[in-house]
């Protein structure tokens, strides 16, 4: 017989901020693989936009889609809600909520009513704004709840968390019966910050993502046309946790070496004006591109392009762009405060505060022909073994292990 | 007669890079490459763990057991650093040699992959070892032994005209065929082209060429029980006696058996814990009490009283490294090669310089560690446990050397032509 999982997430693409709907995609695909039936509940705002997802994967009607009205979106700090909540016609933030707390209640209240006819074996909930419907939702149905870390308040605040979202995080954790953290990075972080017991944590990292689709975008022209105009890249949230601010600094010491180098950075945020500005202040203005929010297809472009992809987070649960990036044959270098450097054998690792050796590994890279040539080639190894089918695999045997206890 | 016991220990201490920087490069006065204080930890830290318990052993041994011997092969970059972090590790040594039973192998001085990449830089750095070793030590060793055993037809012949009269390898099954390790073997006859026969006889140590040659097989099940297998609780045999050790070395019978490790393996492989030492101690009054003798190397070859020898057939290249057995630690993957290459490459250009200080930090840049480094045999997944190295990575290892590379040839390359690649362009005329 097979399992089902009552699965409460927050984005699915295509509409997703972060790596966390891609995450979340792959591994219900995944699951849907290896034989679970998974009912997801998704807090999409009811207010008009595109309700509709169109799913490429064939065997995608296993999953019951349950939509509940919310202004919620991922990556939410409190502050950042109330400037939401305020452009919202009046009528409507009352209804939704005037506060995060409440939307978070309205959520709540909602998901847990409209899920309690399923009979689920397992309730599995992703990140904090849905640990306690899960929690809700597994006492009702007396099932054990999977509680799946992706971002900590600890690492999108760089360690100046909202009170009240860590508050409600611990709880989470504290309350699950078992915990998936996307490294063992994130885990280091749940039980040095968190308190939690190493025991109950399992590490899953997150896979691949898409089977390459298509022709590989690198061709042995780009080559050439890389060690002509070097590009080197930064993809992300323009948000303190990325580094945006660390690229910039890495970039104007690049330029000083070498004023030939382009820097592209793309992704969208509210640090974006700021960046700008400090581009100019470090007379960064002819040589760097601010790509805005791209799409996927995009981003394969720009990852092929690029002599080198550099991922400065200064805390990254994961770092799903990293493996993007490899697959698309660039060569990276990573913060070493990240979850995808446990992963990726064959790229450099830097602590995101060292701007001037990442500037080294960068100008190395372009230097050395050999180099880039032998992470393009041996990198994306890594992709094989990473498949959201095998770390779907790692996710069912926790289920079956917490259903035998 | 039983089989003599001969043993081999490997003496080695690279130059580990600093963490250099791009910024620097053609910019410093000096070339200060190395990680002075890294280098000195590590000697220190070895020293005591290891050389000077260890030949504190085998100064008593050698004192109590007049039947034990042994020989050691220490690189010049080794005894470079005796000079600079420890003196008292040298002067033990030295009390070693005056026991009168200990020989000192030949080796190229930098530890270097100059068997492989060019003949006369070989026959230069071993020529430079063997004076060294005769300054320190007041012998002149017979026998050579090439950088981490890498061994092969042409290097056994070359080796020959250098003069000596016994090279060491390791006894791979697959050469072995089924043969013993124990007997002295000879590489087949045939002549280099005629040219290198030449470069050999101009820069050979030696006056004169050998008749021939013997090859000395490292017996690596024997060997290996005790480097690598000693203290691991999962092997059928530990935890390994001397008495059960010395029934396997009677067992195979033959010449010799040949025990070739590193001396690191007492003390720092295998921690004093684990009873190595002791292990070690108790080995020659075994022997004594059985009437087994130990033999150097060369005595070993001296002792071969038969008019032939096997002929061990190594048509391509072997080594002692890894599971391998080849050289695939130090050319697997395309920045070992680029690397070799470039360092190689430099090498007209710093010798033409005359400049003993650049010819001398160019031949440290050889030392085959710094290769073995960039290696990625075992680097998926990022899977630090099988990575030996200073290192972050095998790329941090490349970074640090490449940019030593770059500052090198920065030195040495003619002035006029750096300027031709920054000269400026001619702007195009507007039509």
């Amino acid at each position: 017989m097979s399992l089902h999982t009552l699965m409460f997430g927050w984005e699915y693409p295509p509409r997703h901020l972060g790596g966390l709907g891609v995450a979340c995609q792959g591994l219900v695909r995944g699951l849907i693989n290896q034989n679970v039936k998974i009912t997801l509940v998704l807090p999409f705002a009811a207010d008009g936009s595109p309700d509709e997802i169109d799913i490429l994967c064939p065997q995608e009607h296993h999953i019951q889609k349950i939509r509940v009205a919310s202004l919620l979106l991922p990556y939410d700090s409190a502050d950042l809600y109330a400037q939401r909540i305020q452009s919202v016609p009046h009528e409507t933030a009352q209804i939704y909520g005037a506060d995060l707390g409440h939307a978070v209640h309205v959520f709540t209240e909602t998901s847990v009513e409209v899920t309690k006819h399923l009979q689920p074996d397992i309730v599995h909930a992703h990140d904090w704004m849905t640990y306690e419907a899960g929690l809700r939702s597994a006492r009702h149905h007396d099932k054990p709840l999977v509680a799946h870390i992706h971002a900590t308040e600890l690492d999108r605040t760089h360690f100046h968390p909202n009170e009240w979202i860590y508050g409600r995080e611990r709880w989470g954790f504290e309350q699950a019966d078992h915990i998936i953290a996307v490294s063992n990075y994130t885990k280091n972080i749940l039980v040095q910050h968190y308190g939690i017991s190493a025991d109950k944590i399992s590490v899953v990292h997150n896979g691949s993502g898409e089977p390459q689709q298509g022709e590989p975008m690198r061709q042995p022209e780009t080559t050439l046309a890389r060690k002509k105009h070097p590009m080197v890249l930064f993809l992300g949230r323009l948000a303190i946790q990325k580094g945006p601010l660390h690229f910039l600094e890495m970039a104007s010491m690049v330029h000083k070496h070498d004023p030939n180098v382009q820097f592209v950075v793309a992704g969208d945020g509210h640090m974006l004006p700021s960046l700008v500005n400090q581009a100019a202040r470090l007379g960064l203005q002819d040589c760097t591109v601010f790509a805005g929010k791209v799409t996927s297809d995009e981003a394969r472009k720009l990852y092929a392009q690029a002599s080198c992809f550099v991922m400065p987070s200064l805390s990254e649960p994961f770092g799903l762009v990293a493996l993007e990036a490899i697959a698309q044959g660039a060569p990276v270098i990573l913060s070493k405060q990240s979850g995808a450097s446990e992963v990726i054998g064959h790229a450099f690792k830097v602590d995101f505060w060292d701007t001037e050796k990442m500037a080294d590994c960068v100008l190395t890279i372009l230097r050395e022909t050999p180099l880039a040539s032998q992470l393009t080639a041996e990198a994306p190894r890594v992709l094989q073994r990473l498949t959201w089918e095998n770390q779907a695999g790692k996710v069912v045997s926790i289920y079956n292990n917490l259903l035998r206890s | 007669m039983p089989p003599r016991i001969c043993l081999y220990f490997q003496v080695h201490q690279p130059y580990r890079l600093r963490d250099l920087r791009i910024t620097e490069i053609g910019k410093g006065k000096t070339m200060n490459y190395f990680d002075h204080d890294k280098n000195h930890a590590v000697f220190r830290k070895v020293a005591e763990k290891c050389y000077l318990p260890a030949n504190r052993l085998m100064l008593s041994l050698l004192e109590q057991y007049p039947d034990f011997s042994v020989a050691y092969s220490l690189s010049g970059v080794f005894l470079d650093q005796c000079e600079e972090y420890g003196k008292d590790v040298l002067e033990s040594f030295q009390r070693l040699a005056q026991t009168g039973r200990v020989e000192f192998l030949a080796e190229t001085y930098y530890h270097s992959l100059s068997s492989i990449q060019d003949t006369q830089e070989f026959c230069e750095q071993t020529t430079l070892h063997i004076r060294k070793i005769e300054d320190l030590f007041g012998m002149t060793p017979t026998v050579f032994r090439n950088t981490e055993l890498i061994y092969s037809n042409e290097l056994a012949q070359t080796v020959r005209l250098m003069g000596f009269k016994g090279i060491l390898a390791e006894g791979t099954d697959h050469l072995l065929q089924g043969r013993s390790a124990n007997l002295p073997y000879t590489p087949p006859q045939f002549r280099l082209p005629h040219a290198k026969e030449m470069l050999i006889a101009r820069h050979r140590p030696f006056s004169k060429r050998s008749d021939d040659i013997a090859v000395l097989l490292k017996n690596y099940r024997l060997s290996d029980d005790v480097a690598f297998r000693f203290s691991d609780k999962s092997w059928v045999g530990f935890p390994l006696r001397a008495e059960t050790f010395t029934d396997w070395l009677l067992g195979g019978g033959g010449h010799s058996v040949n025990l070739f490790m590193d001396y690191e393996t007492f003390g720092e492989h295998q921690w004093e814990d684990t009873g190595i030492f002791e292990f070690l101690r108790t080995l020659p009054r075994i022997w004594q009490e059985r009437g087994i003798t130990c033999a150097t190397p060369s005595q070993v070859i001296d002792a071969w009283e038969h008019t032939e020898a096997p002929v061990y057939d190594a048509h391509t290249v072997i080594s002692w490294a890894d599971t391998e057995r080849d050289l695939s630690a130090w050319q697997g993957n395309q920045i070992q090669m680029s690397a070799l290459r470039a360092i190689h490459d430099l090498g007209p250009l710093v010798k033409a310089t005359g400049n003993a200080d650049l010819i001398r930090t160019w031949r440290k840049l050889q030392t085959s560690d710094h290769f073995y480094y960039m290696c990625t045999k075992y680097w998926n997944d990022g899977d630090v446990h099988k990575y030996f190295s200073p290192y972050d990575s095998p790329y941090e290892a490349y970074r640090r050397y490449s940019h030593a590379l770059c500052d090198l040839k920065s030195r040495v390359e003619p002035k006029h032509k750096q300027r031709t690649t920054h000269s400026k362009r001619h702007p195009k005329a507007k039509s």
